[in-house]
């Protein structure tokens, strides 16, 4: 499996002449800017026996899968919307540079990631998505990144939520189809119960704006999700919205790469350590305004 | 209203239309091409291929369009067929959009008249040259707006598109949202942009609409503009208010010659001659049932070339049924029918023929046939009615076609109205023209099904004036079923009068009509005598 290289498949597709047409497709997709103030390079000679012992993508181009909803991690850059902006976006860069490959980016659903990942349409998936047990069926992740996640509520916390927990009772929570957190909400509803209080619901929408619009429409009564995208939405409409407490997740983030592709895991892994080292990784936390907190040595998480 | 207008014009957005309209015509161009064949299959003689069409429309029809589209994208790779985002969702849109063409295009052929189709075959004309002249040209202008409302609809599916990563305008807007918090500035945008599109199809839909017109091309002005909404002109009648009615010099425009009854000694000479001519028609033992009921109950018939016979008889009684068995319009369980010593729609071994190798067949042989209800091609000029089967069916050319089609006209007396739609012929001129259309490639056998039947007693007697001529003046060979007794005495040689799907009395005209020895035929007749309007009988 692993002389079937799918960065080849993909040039080639991107070759045939009706892919012309597609000018906004092509502006989308075939952006491969380098990513602007790159803080600084891994170390060019460790990077450069990685190369060697990895050679199988050096000088690709790969396609990296992302939900471009989640302000700092990715999102598009409003500037100049052809471009993807956002921590995860520059850390894919340097693992890159890192192995000698470019990147790509395919804006999908956040529940598309790991199925769009397995079908062969993406090579990676590095869009601030949380390395579970149940996700390692699906793909191998590197994890990278600890998880803090914030209680996004509307101004005032009429509620009185204060995290994953009895106080979300009879709440009505907006969660993105395929988060961690839903099934964390979800166990509660046997406990409100049990506890003679109404079970709280969960509303499914696609991405983080519209869990965030759900909030401001009255909708949903609370959205718990990664701390910077909380923070960034009170930071949209402080007037309007508040971050009620921030609460651990046991989980780390992982950058996702398939599961038949063992050895391209070890590189991105080797890479990665690599770019920590060089201290690339916190400069870029630092860059996005996000915790430093937040930095974690790799680890890998399979499904056995 | 900045932000908006930011927005609105922003090249990141604007670019997402390209990719929306990529979609779209993928999933448009590529449902038309799958919905002909699905149609085609479902309209097909073969019940096997129907059932596979009717088994795809039940699945894509029955499916969400955006469960489609993850198929088309993530499960396809799966089988090593790896589609570009773009060619996936216009793959899975096309699947989507073609069962409802395909339907589209059903209800389009089947609402085409099928005495039109009828006409068609009568005429000669190939399945294939019916579908393309007189089905599709009639279909595809009632199509036109379930075709607007279609690609309407496509455009908005193609938003779905986002779900598998095609950078179109909706994934753009919701990306832009996420990144910038402004997320009702750039929806109405979005919309609006939506609306400029959806707003575009709308006039080209009319503008089709327009130069599909028929009445716009046969010489009535009407402007572009009577189609757009406000207007309120009636599109199907307005436009030509007299022109049906308007006092025309019809029956006199038929040469004036003295009246053509014949005299006695005539009528036998006639006979004579007849008698020692070859058979035109001869049908042996003909038997005909509708499921339990009796249509040909064993019916025997003779007529020799320069014959007219009549045929008289009840509603009901096979009249009809006989008339398209002797074409094979019909098929029949037992018995043989010859038509100038061919077994017409059979081969030599008696194996029956296709569709195809029987309308190749009629138009050899030679039967023409005229309806009851005129059947002329709504979409032609009385002109083209005439000269477009001597091109499709008799290869003629145009000039050619044209010179006898102008002939017969005349002949007709209908020279004046060469350019009119049927619709905007009374019924008796109508009928004139059809009796045209079917003397057109010089038929040795003319079959007439109660051709008087739906005029209104004023225009019957200038139907019956044509017909008299032919029979009298060409000596054409001639089988007419009616309910005129009067004309039948004048203008056949031989009366035959059926009851239950046979022949119970027949012989030469006068006798039988003035001394009937049947007591059903003398009852018959008897009530048709005191019928004074005879002719709006059924």
């Amino acid at each position: 499996m692993e002389t079937r290289i799918l960065p080849q498949t993909w040039g080639m597709s991107r070759a045939l002449p009706w892919r012309k047409l597609a000018l906004g497709a092509a502006i989308a997709f075939g952006l491969v800017a380098a990513a602007p103030l790159r803080a600084q390079a891994a170390a060019p000679a460790a990077c450069a026996a990685l190369q060697d012992k990895y050679p199988d993508w050096k000088g690709k181009t790969l396609v990296n899968a992302i939900n471009p909803h989640t302000p700092g991690y990715e999102t598009i850059d409003p500037k100049d919307p052809s471009k993807y902006i956002g921590f995860d976006i520059d850390l894919g860069e340097a693992i890159g540079e890192c192995l000698g490959f470019k990147l790509t980016y395919k804006a999908v659903t956040f529940a598309a990631l790991l199925t769009t990942l397995a079908a062969g349409q993406a090579d990676i998936v590095i869009s601030d998505i949380y390395a579970t047990k149940e996700r390692a069926k699906a793909a191998d992740f590197i994890t990278y990144s600890k998880v803090f996640d914030g209680v996004l509520v509307a101004k005032g916390n009429p509620k009185g939520i204060n995290g994953i927990n009895m106080s979300m009772c009879g709440a009505a929570a907006a969660e993105n189809t395929g988060y961690v957190e839903v099934p964390l909400i979800q166990a509660l509803m046997p406990e409100c119960k049990k506890a003679g209080k109404p079970e709280p619901t969960v509303q499914l929408y696609d991405n983080n704006a519209n869990c965030i619009q759900a909030i401001l429409a009255g909708r949903a009564d609370t959205y718990v999700n990664d701390v910077n995208t909380v923070d960034s939405a009170v930071k949209a409409y402080p007037d309007k919205l508040e971050k009620a407490t921030a609460v651990t997740i046991p989980y780390s983030v992982g950058i996702a790469v398939p599961k038949d592709k063992p050895k391209f895991r070890d590189a991105v892994m080797a890479a990665l350590i690599e770019v920590q080292k060089a201290g690339t990784h916190m400069e870029l936390l630092k860059k996005h305004g996000l915790d430093v907190g937040n930095f974690k040595e790799p680890d890998i998480l399979t499904a056995d | 209203m900045s932000l908006f207008l930011h927005y609105l014009s922003m090249p990141y957005l604007l670019e997402g239309i390209e990719l929306t309209l990529e979609v779209t015509a993928l999933g448009l161009g590529g449902g038309l091409i799958l919905g002909l064949i699905l149609a085609g299959m479902q309209l097909s003689r073969f019940w096997g291929l129907a059932a596979v069409a009717r088994a795809y429309t039940v699945i894509f029809r029955g499916t969400p369009l955006i469960l489609q589209m993850v198929f088309a994208y993530d499960a396809l790779p799966h089988i090593g067929i790896k589609l570009p985002a773009v060619l996936a969702a216009g793959l899975a849109l096309a699947c989507n959009e073609a069962p409802f063409i395909a339907e589209m295009l059903r209800a389009g052929v089947l609402g085409v008249d099928r005495g039109q189709v009828t006409a068609g075959q009568a005429l000669g004309m190939t399945p294939r040259i019916l579908m393309w002249r007189v089905i599709a040209p009639q279909a595809i202008r009632t199509m036109i707006p379930a075709f607007g409302n279609e690609a309407v609809s496509a455009l908005k599916n193609s938003s779905l598109a986002s779900v598998v990563a095609v950078q179109e305008l909706t994934l753009r807007s919701t990306q832009l949202a996420s990144s910038t918090f402004d997320f009702f500035s750039i929806f109405f945008a979005s919309g609006l942009l939506y609306l400029v599109l959806t707003f575009a199809i709308s006039i080209i839909q009319l503008f089709v609409e327009w130069l599909l017109d028929l009445d716009r091309t046969k010489g009535r002005q009407r402007k572009f503009a009577d189609y757009l909404p406000w207007r309120r002109v009636d599109i199907d009648t307005k436009i030509e208010p007299a022109s049906a009615t308007v006092a025309e010099p019809a029956p006199a425009e038929l040469p004036d010659t003295p009246p053509l009854a014949l005299t006695r000694e005539e009528r036998t000479r006639r006979a004579v001659t007849i008698a020692r001519n070859n058979i035109a028609v001869e049908t042996k033992d003909l038997t005909k049932s509708y499921g339990p009921q009796k249509v040909l109950g064993g019916l025997d018939l003779t007529v020799r070339v320069g014959e007219v016979v009549a045929l008289l008889g009840p509603s009901g009684s096979g009249k009809s049924t006989l008339l398209r068995c002797i074409n094979h319009l019909e098929s029949w369980d037992g018995g043989t029918v010859h038509v100038g010593g061919r077994r017409l729609g059979f081969d030599d071994n008696g194996k029956l023929l296709s569709p195809r190798a029987i309308a190749n067949e009629r138009a050899t042989v030679g039967v023409g046939m005229v309806f009851q209800q005129f059947n002329l091609f709504a979409h032609l000029s009385a002109k083209e009615n005439i000269a477009g089967p001597l091109r499709w069916v008799h290869g003629m050319t145009r000039i050619d076609a044209d010179r006898r089609a102008t002939e017969l006209l005349g002949r007709v007396g209908l020279t004046h109205r060469a350019d009119a739609l049927p619709r905007h012929l009374s019924g008796g001129q109508q009928q004139r023209v059809a009796i045209a259309r079917a003397l057109a490639p010089n038929p040795s056998v003319l079959l007439l099904d109660e051709p008087t039947s739906a005029l209104d007693p004023e225009l019957v007697n200038e139907v019956l004036e044509v017909i008299r001529r032919l029979a009298i003046d060409d000596g054409l060979t001639m089988i007419i079923s009616t309910h005129q007794i009067r004309f039948a005495d004048e203008v056949a040689d031989r009366v035959a009068f059926l009851s239950g799907g046979a022949i119970i009395e027949e012989g030469p005209a006068h006798e039988v009509l003035s001394n009937p020895r049947n007591p059903l035929t003398a009852r018959f007749l008897s009530v048709m005598e005191a019928d004074k309007t005879p002719e709006a009988v059924g």
